[in-house]
This record gives structure tokens, sequence and C-alpha cells, in this order.
């Protein structure tokens, strides 16, 4: 006589065989004595497991409470251990203790710095150009203003030395001796 | 002239490209006009005007003139522009003719219409006692009354070194003149009006001025910042504190900058003036201006744009309601160790010029007529 193994025996008593082999399980079981007693210990033990996973009835903002406790004295205990390890002396964790980090950093900052003073980076140039396109510049025989696509320059064309000098109010002067006179000529651009 | 001739031929602006307009009651009169070597070159659909134009004026009054201020107007060109020509440090006795040079180049579009190209009226004379005549649209008068005191501070400077010293002295002087203008840190400094358009203004932030003070000087620097972003400052904002017991209608002040190597440089001039600006005897007020100054090194120092690490201001010129001008002092001005900054005056560049070409005797002799 062949009995069915153990699983299929397992699976019967939980009731989670197939249509089929539940049917051919339970003929077996009809005259095997043996096999039935093997079934009654796995409904059995599986009721005890059942039984095994009910949790009695819990306070849970009573645990909640106790958690939220038992993680501030967790902190509380870390920051203690935290302030004996820097006071004493270095240990395994020494290597990332705030000296050496600061150090570490500061070196980061020393070498990054050196590289912005050795390339001297140059501001972006901004173009000189207003909205209504009026600008005052110095050019190598004159000062100038540019407006709207038209030019008008004052020259000195008789003179190589000349000071230029800018007015915050919009305006240009160049200073000159002209050579044909002998005076001292300034040359003056406003915009407005 | 020729030039000229041919494009009034092509009918293009005018008979006349040059009108001078004075007042009746001038006391300078036109003696003549000459439009020199002034040409005219087609470059597409546009015309570039060179007008060299030499005026020969007459001083008809009875005072020494000191200084004269042309304003110079080509309106369809630059409809919001103008321009201005003056000859200060000037020594011209009455009845005596005297030259101005106005050298101007105007592009156009070759089509425009008639009327004069350039109008040339009289803003302003300053004569020896200080008086003045004139419209004054330029601020001439404040203008060219501190340039006459600076020019009586240094032709002072120049002649107690000459009397203490001799022409040895004088020479040594002018030599040291010379270097520190030769060795001046120049910026190529462009201006621009209004709020500037650009997309890659970088980081812009407000920079504080430092204040340098002269002892005497009439109006204190208080307080003041400008806008920077790249190479460019923008929108000076200076609060001033009147110290004398005058009202004081303008103040400039001068206005350097420091790059990242810690050295200056001269900027500019951030002056206030009109009826907005009042500052009365021991009041604050503000000078401001919506303006954009764009600092670069010259072009044979690189041409890179500036990068402005610190500004310095200083009060270079204040007029009083009564039209007097203080200015700083010699002495102060090299204390503050300025003058190695500062452009020279106008008349120490002509003095310095007079030296160049003709030698010490003849600035002796220049220093000796008044």
């Amino acid at each position: 006589m062949t009995h069915p193994d153990q699983t299929t025996l397992a699976l019967y008593a939980g009731q989670d065989l197939g249509w089929f082999t539940r049917v051919r399980t339970r003929r077996h079981l009809a005259g095997c004595g043996e096999c039935r007693d093997a079934v009654l210990a796995f409904a059995s033990a599986r009721d005890n497991l059942v039984a095994l996973c009910e949790l009695p009835a819990l306070s849970w903002s009573r645990m909640a409470i106790e958690m939220k406790a038992n993680i501030r004295l967790g902190l509380a205990a870390g920051e203690c251990v935290r302030r004996e390890r820097s006071a004493g002396r270095l240990d395994l964790f020494g290597i990332f203790s705030g000296a050496r980090t600061l150090a570490a950093c500061g070196s980061v900052m020393a070498l990054l710095t050196a590289g912005l003073f050795l390339e001297r980076p140059t501001p972006p140039a901004l173009p000189a150009m207003a909205a209504d396109g009026a600008v005052l510049r110095a050019t190598a025989n004159g000062i100038e203003l540019n407006q709207g696509g038209q030019t008008w320059s004052l020259l000195h064309v008789r003179s190589s030395d000349v000071t230029y000098s800018a007015g915050a109010q919009g305006s240009m002067r160049a200073g000159y001796v002209d050579s044909d006179t002998g005076n001292i000529t300034i040359n003056n651009l406003y915009v407005q | 002239m020729a030039g000229v001739t041919a494009l009034c031929a092509q009918g293009t602006p005018t008979n006349n490209p040059v009108k001078i307009n004075l007042p009746p009651d001038s006391p300078l009169t036109l003696i003549s006009t000459d439009l020199g070597d002034s040409h005219v070159t087609q470059r597409g659909s546009a015309v570039v005007l060179d007008l060299d134009v030499g005026l020969t004026l007459h001083n008809a009054s009875p005072n020494r003139v000191r200084g004269v201020t042309l304003l110079v107007s080509a309106q369809e060109v630059t409809p919001g522009g103008k321009a201005s020509v003056s000859v200060p440090s000037l020594d011209v006795a009455p009845n005596q003719n005297f030259p101005v040079r106005i050298n101007l180049r105007l592009l156009r579009p070759a089509q425009m219409g008639g009327g004069p190209l350039v109008q040339v009226n009289l803003d302003g004379v300053l004569f020896q006692d200080y008086s003045f005549y004139g419209p004054n649209r330029l601020e001439s008068r404040r203008t060219m009354t501190a340039w006459e005191m600076q020019a009586q501070r240094d032709r002072k400077y120049f002649k107690t070194i000459l009397a203490a010293h001799g022409l040895d002295g004088l020479k040594q002087a002018m030599l040291e003149s010379l270097n520190r203008q030769a060795e001046r840190p120049r910026l190529d400094v462009q201006v621009s009006r209004g709020r500037t358009v650009t997309s890659a203004a970088g980081a812009e932030h407000a920079a504080q001025f430092a204040f340098l003070r002269f002892p005497g000087e009439p109006v204190e620097p208080v307080d003041g910042w400008a806008e920077i972003a790249g190479n460019e400052a923008r929108n000076p904002r200076i609060d001033v504190h009147n110290l004398s017991s005058r009202q004081v209608r303008s103040v400039e002040i001068d206005w350097m900058v420091t790059d990242r190597q810690g050295k200056q440089y001269m900027a500019g001039s951030v002056p206030a003036s009109g009826p907005e600006f009042n500052l009365k005897a021991g009041s604050t007020s503000r000078v401001l201006q919506d303006t954009a100054l764009h600092l670069s090194r010259l072009a044979n120092d690189g041409g890179a744009p500036l990068a402005i690490a610190g500004m310095t201001g200083f009060v270079g010129q204040v007029e009083f309601a009564d039209g007097k001008v203080w200015i700083p002092n010699r002495e102060s001005l090299a204390n503050a160790q300025l003058l190695g900054i500062l452009e020279p005056s106008p008349e120490e560049q002509r003095l310095m010029d007079l030296y160049r070409k003709k030698g010490p005797k003849a600035l002796a002799d220049e220093l000796n007529k008044f």
C-alpha cells in the first residue's frame, strides 16, 4: 500500500490541497489508520500554532511613550560617549575627530584659495549698453557718444598726451594741450 | 571744406555745416571761422563728417578772460547728447584775440533733414576776478571756477619752488610731476545711463565706499554705496553732511576703485547739483546718479575687465550758493597720496607740456607772468 507523503498529509490537514488530490487522499485515509493519525497530529499542531500567533492585548500608547523615552535615552548616552571620546586619547573613531576634520577642510580650502589666486579669475565683462543704447567711451583719438547707431566724437588730433575722466552724471572728459594754440583744451560729451 | 561743399552739393544736410551763436551782449565776439581740414566720407548709407573748426574770438570786455566754455550740439545726430569744448587757463587781456579749436566727427545717415549740422553756443566766460557771464547750462561756472582755483593752487606751488630753489628746483619738481603722470594707473572707463541690458550680470552686490577726509573740508561724506556686478559699478549713492555755515549748491565726490591686488585707480566723479540737491548749513543730503561705469584695464595692459575689490571717495569740489568754490589744497592731496592717482589739473598739464617743449626757462617766464 502506498501512503501519501507527509507534505500531502499536512496540506490535507490544512485543507490546502487541490480537489483531485484531496479526494484521492480522503479515500486513502478511510482505509489507513496510520495516515489518519498523522493528519490529526498536523491538524492539532496547526491549531496550536494559530493560538501561539494570537498577541495579547497591548497598550499601544504606553508602548509609544516607552519607545520615545528609550530613543531619548539612547541619544543622551551617545552624547556622553562622544564627549568622552573627544576628550580622551585617539581611538579607532579618532580619525574622524573634529580637529582632524577641521584640518582636512582647512587644507582643501587653502588649496582652492591658492588655485583661485593663481588663476586670478576676472569678472565677466558686461556689455556697456544701456537700455536706451547710449554709451560714452574713450577711443584712440577722442571721446565718443554712441546712441542708436549714430556716433558723435570729439577728437584731440593735435595731441597724444590726453587725460580722461568720467562723470557719473553721464559725461566723459578729455583734456589735452592743443599743439597749434598751446592752450589746454577740454572736450566734454554728455548723455542725458 | 571741399568735402563739406561736396556734401552740400548732394543736397544732404545744409549750406552751413556749423553755426556759431553768440548773444548780442556777449563779452566775446566772433572774428573768424575756419573749417580747415573738414571733410566728408561716405560709408554705405551713412556719412562721416570730420569737422575741424577754428574759431578766433575777441575779448570785448574790460576784464581778463580766464576761461571759455562753448556748448556744441548736433541735435539730429544724438537727440539726448550734447558736447562742450572748454579752454581754461587762459590769460586774455581786453581787446585781445584768442583761438578756440573744435574737432568733431559725426557718423550719421546720409539722408537727414536740413539745417546746420552743428550749432555752437556760448555757455560761459570766466574772468580774472571770478566773475562769470553766460547761461551756464553745463555748470560751466562751477567747473571753470574750480579749474581756475586749481590753476592758482598749482602755479603757487611751482612759483614757491622756483623762488626757493631756482630753475634746478623747478626742473626737479617738473620731472617729479611728469614721472607721476607717466606712472599714474589708468583704466578704460565707459559710461552708460540707466540700467544695463545684460544676461550675464553675474553676482551683484552693494559695495560700501570708504572715505578720505581732508582738513578744513566744508562738506564731509558720511555714508555711501554702489552696486557692483562684474566689472560694472552703478548707481552710486553718497550721503554728505554740510559742516559749514553756508548753503552748498553743488558737491562733487571723486570716486576711486581698488583692484584685487590693492592698486587704486580713478574711476570718475559723482557730482550733485540742481534744485533737487539742497544742502543747507548743518544738513545732510544725498548725492546719487543713475549711471553705470564699466571698468577695464587699458588695451596695452591686457584689456581685461577690472575686478572691483573696493571703492574710496573724497570731496573734490564744493560750490557754495554765492558761487564760491572749495577744492582740496595740494598738501592734503599729497598727504593722502592722491597726487599719483588723480589726473593733473588742466594748468599743471599745460605747464608740464610747456616744460617738455620749451624747457625750464620758458616755464619760469610763464610762472612769472601772473
